[in-house]
């Protein structure tokens, strides 16, 4: 057989991940000649040899790419022969034109972990070691293509070492544009009450030091800093709480893998998902008593994540044992990142702060996952997923750019098929996240080289997203989406394909809807782009306007009024409840969310909260699975379904039940009144997939009855894998939505 | 058949006929009587005045007629005065226009102009040309008010927005969200007024206080939309950003706990006897000082400053957050998971 000369691209995760070196070796291992090219965004190989080779060479850079790589072959292509006589890596061409991929963070891979324990390593403790394989990437690239130049490495200079390995394509380091040592590389700093420490080693062992003593250090990592204390005392907790204005949410806690395997109690999509390089946050069952009783504060589960940087796992195997290890921000701010700024902004939260001189160029929240019916579902998709990409189903006409909700923001960029979505940027209340907000625009429009000509934003006028989309409208066409639209838009991409049309149940705290009232317990049906609103639960009036949402004990008191139930008739209620009467400042709404918080407050359970979903997460700890479920009464009114929650109020204070028994009926009676508006609707309209969306599904009881008995009813359910059900996937649900009205 | 015999306003009394000139004369002209007000011209005769003038119109609603700490009449006088008396000068004559709705009770009318004429006097205002005119009944809500008011400048006093420098501190003369709170609770019968009182006055103490300052740039009186608003104007003027602290601003304890209750933020609420000041950083001390100083000042504070570093109005929060107070939206709705 005579050898010929192919020309292969692939795009995908092909950057920044060691894919060159790895075409390099796989070539020589097939004794192939040619060569390999970084394009923008993409790979070229040239390879010549016997034809039968050259297929197993193709399948080979796929099945045995590196584990980060995420290669896909885009074309092969036969031309004309050429033996350049032995294998090459040819430099980067940064004028080729196309699709371009941005790689995540990666946690530090096994061969870097045992440079960091070998003395004999010149790397040996050295808390910036990385590889093709590992290391920091989204947070440090300033525009591409992704060389050195242009991330914040560029400013540290190669020692003659590193270099070398840099430029050696049989090493792991061949083009690891963070490459760094001890020499050269990024070095800690620990600085409190003005003194700083600037060897590396005494900077961690001050660290350290201070943690034992019971402090609170502000440390500075991949997307931002965290503020870390000892998870097992509790008087370092309890400090560190009320430092940070944070008296109940829980705190996440960094853990080694050992802790980890004696601590939980894990199944193995726990601990894949845990181990995965992006090293989220997983909500685990912890075994009681071993870490300090003020880290969830009376929620069941506790988020763990596993070291993900060599400075991570420095700091733990120093203090050995667990940390907690939280955002280091203002409530509901991104993550800070700036040395100067961390200390003038915390500088009433802590007074230590382990610094490093490696700039990060945008936050990166960490990501939160839970598990619901056996399957990993994201909360927060921040550092090592961002940047965020899913693959439309469709073709967009043209560049959209959509701002996303309020709460728990994100904004997401959309061109051809591809959708990128930006790290979690969180309530855009602050002018700090304001600002995250506005560099996030520009940032991912620019990396991306994509000029968006359509905005989309949320129909709610009061939100700062809205704003700003509508100060762009002379120059770029806005359309508003609904919240619930959206919500259900971002269902869809779980599973685009099939003809089916979807029930989705939308069900969340607040959203702007169709009539003008505040949404959130919504029975859309349809497809994208034309959803018909055909159930709801009865709207009742939010006393006190944004307030209802900290205080869920206003939920509670309308809804024992609207049910005229005798309850909060004391006369520290007569203001509100004459306002409720006249509707000032209470509008109507059908949120599920609320229901929740009024449920959890009638119990007893939570009438005030210190953050959003608070109320709802302590009822759903006293539930269980096992309750006997009612329907809710469900009634025409206006050519929809609404479902009576009039039983609530009494049901949820009849102290003669135990909490559980309240906790468990409430839930289960919610699962089994959304059965029922499907079972109707079924009726109605004929067959639909259902789809569960909205933060109320955040909720694992209600999520999993509501998935097991639409099951049993003959219903194909999707609760989402891929996007989180909040309001971060309003962003990605609004591209959905804009194109399929068009 | 006499005004004094009628118990409720008709038509009648807008016809030009014997009815209206009872109700001008009987009630108008007794109240307001000055030199200056002379029912038989159309038009009043000033005397010369030597410095520039200043020229203000407002019109009043409100509802109720009469409120907890004031009522139309002496609100009317006050949000002229103080809207001349921001503007640095010093009042002096009023034009008085009154819509009167059909059914209005009489006696309401006259305690409401006697308000009124009395807020003039103790403003040191005349009002010196009026009209009246009736609606039908459900066409006003009871009674209108519009006012001009003419006022002599101060010499040498350069009031300007565009003064406005970064770094410039911003002093309010007392607590805020006062008049908007009693209001809301009297036009609702809440039926729980009992501490709250609007803060209706004429401010010229407080400005005449102040104009001395060499630093003194701006003065503005926070009515609708609070003194968010005020700021709001700032910042779409001069292109600056304000930052507020939320411990230095002064609220009373009922208007906190009635809008807590409620919901609302009194920073968007309407002042009707306040002064925000923006002064130099230099001068800031002594604004305060001299507000201080004053009965219709003790609670004055200075509430925040001007920055180049944002081009928002920021709210620092007691609990050391920052919030991005908006301009006010017509409709509030929750934004809130």
């Amino acid at each position: 057989m005579s050898a010929v000369t192919r020309e292969i691209e692939l795009d995908g995760q092909v950057q920044g991940v060691g894919f060159r070196p790895f075409v390099y070796n796989l070539a020589q291992r097939h004794a192939l000649t040619g060569w390999v090219v970084n394009l923008k965004g993409r790979v070229r190989i040239q390879v010549s040899g016997d034809p039968d080779v050259l297929d197993q060479f193709a399948d080979d850079l796929v099945r045995l790419a590196p584990a980060i790589a995420r290669p896909h072959i885009r074309s092969v292509r036969q031309v004309g022969f050429a033996d350049p006589g032995g294998f090459k890596i040819l430099t980067s061409d940064s004028e080729q034109q196309a699709d371009i991929h941005i790689p995540p963070d990666y946690a530090l891979c096994d061969a870097c972990a045992a440079e960091l324990d070998d003395p004999n390593d010149r790397r040996f403790r050295y808390a910036f070691n990385n590889c093709t394989q590992c290391g920091p990437r989204f947070t440090i690239i300033r525009a591409l293509p992704y060389d050195r130049r242009n991330t914040s490495m560029a400013a540290f200079k190669m020692c003659k070492c590193c270099a070398a390995e840099y430029h050696d394509p049989g090493n792991r380091r061949f083009h690891a544009e963070p490459v760094a040592c001890p020499a050269c590389g990024p070095q800690l700093s620990f600085s409190s009450d003005g003194i700083v420490e600037s060897d590396p080693e005494r900077a961690l062992e001050r660290t350290i030091k201070a943690i034992r003593d019971g402090h609170t250090v502000a440390v500075k990592g991949v997307g931002g800093y965290h503020l870390v204390c000892d998870a097992r005392s509790q008087r370092a907790v309890a400090n560190l709480r009320l430092q940070k204005n944070r008296p109940h949410k829980p705190l996440a806690v960094l853990v080694t893998p050992d802790w980890f395997e004696r601590h939980v109690n894990a199944d193995d999509v726990t601990r894949s998902l845990i181990m995965h390089t992006a090293r989220p946050i997983v909500l685990c069952d912890v075994e009681p008593g071993v870490l300090a009783d003020g880290i969830t504060m009376g929620m069941p589960s506790t988020g763990l994540f596993l070291p993900y940087s060599p400075l991570h796992q420095r700091l733990l195997q120093s203090f050995d044992g667990p940390l907690v290890a939280t955002s280091a921000n203002l409530s509901g701010e991104p993550v800070l990142t700036d040395n100067v700024d961390v200390e003038t902004r915390l500088g009433g939260v802590c007074s230590a702060y382990l610094h490093h001189n490696r700039a990060i160029v945008r936050p990166a929240d960490d990501s939160v996952f839970n598990i619901i019916a056996g399957k990993a579902r994201p909360m927060r998709l921040g550092r090592g997923y961002s940047p965020y990409e899913l693959t439309l189903p469709f073709e967009l006409a043209e560049p959209i750019l959509a701002v996303g909700g309020q709460m728990k923001n994100t904004i997401a960029l959309g061109w051809n098929n591809r959708m990128v979505m930006s790290s979690h940027i969180g309530e855009l209340t602050s002018p700090r996240s304001l600002s995250v907000f506005e560099n996030a625009v520009t940032d991912l429009q620019q990396l991306y080289e994509v000029d968006a000509s359509v905005i989309a934003c949320d129909a709610h006028p009061g939100y700062a997203s809205h704003r700003w989309a509508m100060q762009q409208s002379s120059a770029r066409e806005v359309i508003e989406i609904f919240h619930h639209h959206a919500h259900a838009g971002a269902l869809t991409l779980e599973n685009p394909a099939g003809d089916k049309p979807w029930l989705v149940f939308a069900w969340d705290g607040t959203g702007f809807g169709e009539d003008g009232t505040i949404w959130g317990g919504e029975t859309l049906l349809g497809v994208p782009g034309n959803w018909r609103r055909v159930a709801s639960f009865r709207p009742f009036r939010l006393p006190g306007g944004d307030r209802v949402s900290r205080e869920p004990w206003r939920s509670a008191a309308s809804l024992c009024w609207h049910s005229e139930y005798n309850a909060y008739n004391a006369p520290k209620y007569e203001l509100l409840h004459s306002a409720w009467l006249k509707g000032i400042n209470a509008l109507y709404s059908s949120a599920a969310g609320r229901l929740f918080d009024g449920a959890s407050a009638l119990c007893g359970i939570c009438e005030q909260a210190s953050f959003e979903g608070q109320a709802a997460m302590l009822l759903e700890a006293y539930a269980d699975s096992h309750a006997v479920a009612e329907t809710l009464e469900i009634y025409h009114q206006n050519g929809i379904l609404l479902a009576d929650w009039r039983t609530l109020p009494a049901k949820m204070s009849d102290d003669s039940l135990s909490l559980t028994d309240r906790a468990s009926w409430f839930h289960a009676t919610l699962a089994e009144t959304l059965v029922e508006i499907a079972r109707r609707c079924r009726e109605t309209y004929g067959d639909f997939r259902i789809g569960l969306t909205g933060g109320v599904f955040q909720n694992r009881c209600l999520a999993e009855q509501a998935l097991k008995r639409t099951a049993e009813s003959g219903f194909e359910t999707v609760l989402p894998q891929q996007l989180p059900c909040n309001d971060a996937a309003i962003s990605a649900g609004q591209i959905i939505e804009v194109h399929s009205r068009r | 058949m006499s005004i004094s015999q009628e118990t409720h306003i008709s038509l009648a009394h807008g016809n030009g006929g014997r009815f209206m000139r009872e109700l001008i004369d009987g009630i108008f002209f007794r109240h307001l009587n000055n030199p200056l007000l002379n029912t038989r011209s159309d038009a009043a005769s000033l005397p010369e005045l030597t410095s520039r003038l200043k020229m203000t119109t407002d019109g009043f609603i409100v509802n109720p007629l009469e409120f907890p700490g004031g009522d139309i009449g002496s609100l009317a006088i006050h949000g002229t005065v103080n809207d001349l008396a921001v503007s640095g000068a010093e009042p002096k004559f009023i034009a008085l226009n009154a819509f009167i709705e059909e059914g209005l009770e009489i006696a309401l009318l006259d305690r409401l102009v006697g308000s009124l004429a009395a807020a003039a006097r103790n403003a040191g205002v005349q009002v010196v040309a009026g009209d009246t005119k009736v609606v039908s009944r459900g066409e006003g809500g009871g009674l209108y008010l519009a006012t001009t008011g003419i006022g002599c400048s101060v010499d040498g006093l350069d009031l300007d927005i565009m003064n406005i420098r970064p770094g410039d501190k911003i002093l309010v003369s007392g607590s805020v969200g006062d008049h908007g709170t009693a209001i809301m609770l009297a036009r609702e019968q809440f039926g729980m007024s009992g501490d709250l009182k609007s803060d209706s006055a004429h401010v010229l103490p407080l400005t005449r206080a102040i104009y001395p300052l060499p630093g003194l740039r701006f003065l503005r009186d926070p009515t609708r939309g609070g003194i968010v608003s005020i700021m709001q104007e700032i910042r779409q003027a001069t292109g600056l950003g304000v930052r507020l602290s939320e411990s230095g601003i002064p609220i009373l304890d009922p208007v906190a706990s009635v809008c807590s209750m409620l919901g609302y933020d009194p920073l968007y609420l309407a002042c009707e006897g306040r002064v925000v000041a923006v002064v130099a950083n230099d001068s800031a001390q002594q604004a305060l000082a001299s507000w201080r100083a004053l009965p219709d000042g003790e609670n004055a504070a200075i509430v925040g400053e001007i920055e180049n570093s944002s081009q928002h109005v920021i709210l620092e929060t007691e609990l050391g957050g920052e919030r991005i107070l908006e301009e006010l939206e017509d409709d509030p709705l929750p934004r809130i998971c």
